[in-house]
């Protein structure tokens, strides 16, 4: 019978954690090059030399305070549910700071094993580190890993095992000095008449902890008997300056063993400082990152451009083929109309999607992104929101679900309610069809990139203008101050951006089988019924229904057609595409020039419906999802409610404007 | 020099020794994990009114202008 073990992975965020969690299982969780990606801890498994081993991804930590949530989240799984090993991954090219967390960890009584990632940067800038000293002085196996290449897991692995089977109970602590070492000396004394407690946790951490002023531990011993006397000790000192003390001791540790393990390499300005000089210039950051962006869109459009015709005359033929082979006649039009006119009208956008992704991942994998944040941290904090927020907002140029899970990271309350109200604006890949088939279709070629940047932009620009008025309205208040690290700047491989865009590309393509297949089908069924109706005509039920709102969009310019499919695109955007895909029919002529050719659609109606998109109620999923982040109903029907009024009224200025310029809409 | 000050006030490319940070105390512990506590070298990347990129040791942070005026400086220098 093979042997059960789990391990928990702990470090400081940004040090490759995800990434050595892939290596390790074989997993395709997202790794991001900037701090916060894992909020929620991870599991997967791996079998090795009989072992079955179950490993949890923690999220990453500076230390393990419990005044940060993902901290809690750390501590509390190494504390309750006890694995048999918990491996710190340690950037062998940042080794103070990680130790720092090291020192922690070790008071939690897990066996620890140190993995030393990016052992090949660490190597590659002249560091030498002797690793058999260190683990002597940490008495604890310290096992030399590079995550990006799979180098050493199998070594790692080995140690891992090695530890849970022999679990060396050796108390490798810190020595805080003769007044401390007493208060917790005394504490301990106290703690031990608990025995409950002393069954569960390790005396000493606690009262390390409980000397720190650390009130979740303060908490946790309320109810025990030994609370009364640890409450008389604690009244009697000044728990900051031990807090002050002890971190220092735990620097002065590490301080003392570094020069005895590594040798450092004097290093004048890197080019890290150089290109950060260049891109974070107070004058110049800006505008290079809206040149980048700008970039991004308008790569997006031109490389595209050639595989979507490509892609878009292999589905006509195809329907075509469908249309005048398949009996009966309505099996064809379902198979035709619905399911090939629907969901390949989405399908047809798959290159600009992959290469947008590719773009941002590039952008993101080289560290720049997280620059970008820094350089929109001032006009950020003018409108009152903290620069980390930008970081959320970059997730949701890809898609607005993860976007919103990462403002777990923002630590004002308020500031992050913001984030998430505004996050929906942020144009997710899911709206680029809609983009580029409009804009295509009605601008052609040349204009098509800046005008799918100029959409871009107006998202920005309505999330922006949205956080000043919550700001000034329903949530007040400053934004809190903010601390971030910043990555170093890394080559990324091709390898492992095109993995990266693979993997959020791909979910496109798994939507287009499920939801969008699905929201074809119904668009589909309505336009078909009652029976007896010409197909896709103003008699059928989709007519109806679009009929019945009709009205209400019509001072934008928007008909039945274009009614139905802004209604099933609450679903998800690219259903917008995909209905119409199905109202249009497919035929001979492509979708875009069947929109091309319908008389109610004009230039300016395109643009005031892209813009309505834009906008407009957030797909089903953003909609879950920011239900469970805020857990309020309220806040969930407020950001409903707000996207169709914001829609409507700028889908209107927009389009009168531009009716006013091209003559008429 | 030995005038304590904001590290706000720093522009890019001078070093000073942290002497106090006026903050909370969950964010003087999350700042001490980081490795910014007092008695500890920090250096100015790139200064941009207020907001700063900041090194310590190896570790590179990005600091809002908030958050750098709450820690305040001393033995500010250019860097070598």
């Amino acid at each position: 019978m093979t042997k059960q073990i789990r391990i928990a992975l702990a470090g400081n965020p940004n040090v490759g954690k995800t990434t050595l969690f892939n290596a390790i299982t074989g997993a395709r969780q997202h790794v991001g090059n900037w701090p916060g990606v894992t909020v929620e801890k991870k599991t997967g498994r791996v079998s090795h030399n009989g072992y079955e081993i179950e490993v949890v991804d923690l999220p990453g930590t500076y230390s393990l305070t419990a005044y940060s949530a993902d901290e809690v989240v750390a501590r509390d799984f190494i504390l309750e549910e006890k694995p048999d090993v918990v491996v710190q991954v340690v950037d062998a090219t940042n080794m103070e700071r990680n130790l720092y967390l090291t020192t922690q960890l070790s008071e939690l009584r897990s066996p620890v094993v140190i993995a030393l990632n990016m052992a090949d940067m660490a190597e590659a800038r002249g560091d030498a580190i002797d690793r058999d000293r260190l683990s002597a002085f940490l008495e604890m196996p310290v096992v030399r890993t590079v995550g990006t290449r799979k180098d050493g897991i199998s070594s790692l692995l080995d140690a891992v095992i090695e530890e849970a089977e022999t679990s060396p109970h050796h108390e490798h602590t810190i020595g805080y000095g003769d007044d401390a070492e007493r208060m917790i000396a005394s504490l301990v004394g106290v703690l031990e008449t608990d025995q409950s407690l002393a069954a569960r946790y390790p005396l000493r951490w606690l009262a390390v902890k409980l000397l720190e002023g650390d009130e979740d531990v303060l908490a946790r011993i309320q109810e025990g008997p030994a609370a009364g006397r640890v409450q008389n000790i604690l009244s009697s000192i000044d728990t900051d300056g031990y807090e002050a003390t002890m971190a220092d001791k735990r620097y002065e540790a590490i301080a003392a063993i570094l020069p005895q393990v590594r040798t450092v390499n004097t290093r004048s300005m890197n080019s890290s400082d150089i290109i950060d000089r260049v891109v974070t210039d107070r004058y110049l950051g800006i505008p290079i990152f809206l040149a980048l962006m700008w970039g991004a869109f308008e790569l997006t459009f031109t490389v595209a451009s050639p595989f979507v015709t490509a892609i878009d005359t292999a589905i006509a033929w195809l329907a075509e083929a469908v249309a005048g082979s398949i009996e009966p006649a309505w099996l064809a039009s379902l198979l035709g109309d619905g399911i090939i006119g629907g969901v390949g009208a989405v399908l047809v956008f798959i290159p600009n999607i992959f290469i947008l992704f590719l773009i941002l991942s590039i952008l993101e994998d080289t560290g720049y992104l997280a620059r970008a944040a820094f350089v929109m941290d001032r006009p950020m904090h003018a409108l009152g929101l903290p620069g980390k927020s930008f970081i959320p907002m970059l997730i949701g140029f890809g898609c607005n679900v993860p976007a919103i899970m990462a403002t777990r990271t923002i630590e004002g309350e308020k500031d992050r309610l913001l984030t998430i109200l505004i996050n929906p604006f942020i144009s997710c890949s899911a709206r680029l069809p809609v983009y580029v088939l409009f804009a295509g279709a009605f601008f052609g070629q040349q204009a098509a990139g800046g005008v799918v940047f100029f959409l871009y932009v107006l998202g920005i620009v309505v999330a922006i203008a949205s956080a000043k008025l919550f700001r000034s309205t329903i949530l007040p208040g400053e934004s809190s101050p903010f601390i971030m690290e910043m990555p170093p700047y890394r080559i990324p491989t091709a390898l492992t951006s095109l993995i990266h865009m693979w993997d959020k590309g791909s979910m496109y393509i798994r939507k287009a089988g499920t939801i969008i297949l699905f929201g074809a089908v119904v668009v589909w069924v309505l336009a078909s019924f009652p029976y007896g109706v010409e197909y896709g005509s103003a008699e059928s039920l989709a007519g109806s229904l679009g009929h019945l709102i009709e009205p209400l969009v019509a001072p934008l310019g928007f008909d039945w057609k274009v009614s139905v499919a802004l209604i099933f695109g609450f679903l998800a955007k690219e259903i917008v595409v995909g209905s119409l895909g199905v109202l249009y029919g497919t035929g001979e002529e492509s979708l875009s020039s069947a929109l091309l050719a319908d008389p109610n659609l004009s230039a300016a109606t395109a643009l005031a419906l892209m813009v309505f998109v834009l906008i407009y109620t957030p797909c089903l999923a953003t909609l879950g999802v920011i239900k469970k982040e805020t857990g309020s109903w309220k806040w969930t029907g407020f950001s409903v409610a707000y996207g169709l009024i914001a829609a409507w009224i700028l889908a209107f200025i927009v389009g009168h404007l531009a009716g006013i310029f091209s003559g008429g809409m | 020099m030995s005038c304590v000050c904001p590290l706000a006030f720093l522009s890019a490319g001078t070093e000073a020794t942290i002497t106090e940070i006026r903050a909370g105390k969950g964010m003087r512990l999350r700042l001490t994990g980081m490795g910014l506590c007092p008695e500890t070298r920090v250096k100015v990347q790139c200064a941009n009114r207020g907001s700063l990129i900041v090194s310590v040791g190896d570790a590179r942070y990005a600091l809002s202008r908030g958050m750098a005026t709450k820690i305040l400086v001393r033995g500010t220098q250019e860097a070598a």
